[in-house]
């Protein structure tokens, strides 16, 4: 056993943290958080304090990487060095890089790129305290940004995660389970298509687990599109 | 209000601007109201950056300066072209150095007069309205609040200069050049940043009024 390894995650069918196994943590999302950002959002997920910021459409820079028929859109997740217990060495690594690339790819979808050719479309998500399932809480928020910054969508994207912790599928975990599980399936889709823009999986299902995850995961990013969609209102004041 | 994804109406419509279709159905793809008029529908948007359209004004403000054109940031995801002949008529530009007319800095206020398809903005001198703004000052509002600040057949922005005896140009791209005495200038920015605060409330032109009123007294 290593050290901070609980016994026992599942206590009389409550997690660690009380919630049950289905259930999210608290999650708060607010638009247009920010001045100098063209959109931006804030979101607290549990223990996860994420902000995003969303510039554009506007000219690209180095000119080479602009395309004729269509917007590029980029992203880039980071991590603030106070966002987790040890010191994070600041600047880009491997996983802040891969995390960067799969939240474009599930952003890109739904975003009409094609309506500003020569353009670019930056995302910045700012990780200032992590909590497990940070990359969901960055999608998130970077889709209300987008929204926010007015740039037409198809959809807005919620994502969320499903795991195993003591053998029991459970949603939404937090770091001690994130740290000590069998299992993390972090996904975000387009809710009225139903489709999945992001589906990542680190450790061991069996299949009859990894469908229970899916469906359980599905189900908590249906819970996250409402509250983005209510931030959204609430920004704008509109019924 | 709507906003992205949401569904709006099912039908026959044409599509403006901030809607998408997708089997049959009709939905929004920005934040906004939706305006639909005689089987057009579209989502006047709340928040984003300025698109340029035709015979829009705009104000622009020069970059660069080329042999035959200068380049023009209009504050939109597409820079400008002023070229010299949409200055001139009849400019020989072997015989001219442009950036004697126009620097980089330089403020004008101009007309958008074409969009190529690979989105290339072309602007223009050559209309009456059309002129190089020396001095006064640069206020920026978002683009989606220009048709509040300007209002009704010009209604709010004539008020405004009216009652500030400001020289006031508004761009559609939400840059306002005011020109005037200091104090005067100071009143019509105060009271150009409510309307933008305030511009989805109603009765928006009677606040402005007592405001003004209010103020110019003092």
């Amino acid at each position: 056993m290593k050290v901070g390894e609980p016994e026992k995650f599942i206590v009389k069918g409550k997690r660690l943290d009380g919630r049950k196994l289905d259930e999210l943590r608290e999650i708060k999302i607010e638009a247009g958080v920010l001045k100098r950002a063209d959109g931006s959002a804030y979101v607290e997920w549990g223990g996860n304090k994420v902000m995003a910021a969303c510039y554009g459409p506007r000219e690209v820079h180095p000119r080479h990487l602009a395309r004729s028929d269509k917007a590029i859109l980029r992203c880039t997740y980071n991590m603030a060095p106070f966002s987790v217990n040890d010191r994070k060495r600041p600047g880009p690594d491997r996983r802040s890089r891969e995390i960067s690339k799969v939240t474009r790819e599930a952003l890109e979808p739904v975003v009409f790129t094609n309506l500003f050719p020569r353009t670019a479309i930056d995302v910045f998500i700012e990780v200032l305290q992590a909590n497990a399932g940070t990359r969901c809480t960055g999608i998130a928020a970077a889709s209300v940004a987008l929204a926010d910054a007015g740039i037409p969508m198809r959809d807005l994207v919620p994502a969320c995660a499903a795991g195993k912790v003591g053998g029991e599928i459970v949603l939404d975990m937090f770091d001690v389970e994130d740290n000590f599980g069998e299992a993390d399936l972090p996904v975000a889709i387009i809710p009225r298509k139903k489709e999945i823009t992001l589906l990542q999986m680190d450790g061991n299902f069996t299949q009859e687990e990894f469908e229970k995850a899916l469906k359980l995961a599905v189900e908590g990013c249906m819970k996250v599109y409402e509250l983005q969609k209510e931030a959204l209102r609430r920004k704008y004041g509109g019924a | 209000m709507v906003i992205p994804g949401e569904l709006i109406i099912e039908g026959k419509y044409k599509l403006g601007e901030g809607v998408f279709r997708e089997q049959g159905k009709i939905y929004s793809s920005v934040m906004g109201f939706v305006d639909e008029k005689k089987g057009y529908i579209r989502v006047i948007p709340l928040t984003g950056k300025y698109m340029p359209k035709v015979e829009d004004f705009v104000i622009g403000k020069i970059t660069d300066v080329q042999f035959s054109h200068w380049e023009v940031d209009i504050d939109s995801a597409y820079s400008a072209i002023l070229n010299a002949s949409d200055y001139f008529r009849d400019i020989d530009i072997f015989q001219t150095a442009l950036a004697k007319i126009l620097a980089p800095g330089d403020l004008i206020f101009a007309v958008v007069r074409e969009i190529s398809p690979t989105k290339k903005v072309y602007i223009t001198m050559a209309d009456r309205g059309a002129r190089i703004l020396k001095g006064g000052r640069l206020l920026k509002v978002g683009p989606t609040k220009v048709p509040r600040v300007i209002g009704k057949n010009s209604s709010m922005i004539s008020m405004i200069k009216k009652e500030t005896k400001c020289d006031i140009l508004v761009g559609q791209n939400g840059r306002i050049w005011l020109n005037g005495e200091a104090e005067r200038i100071n009143l019509a920015v105060k009271v150009i940043e409510l309307v933008e605060r305030e511009a989805h409330t109603a009765g928006l032109t009677e606040r402005v009024k007592d405001m003004l009123v209010r103020e110019v007294k003092v």
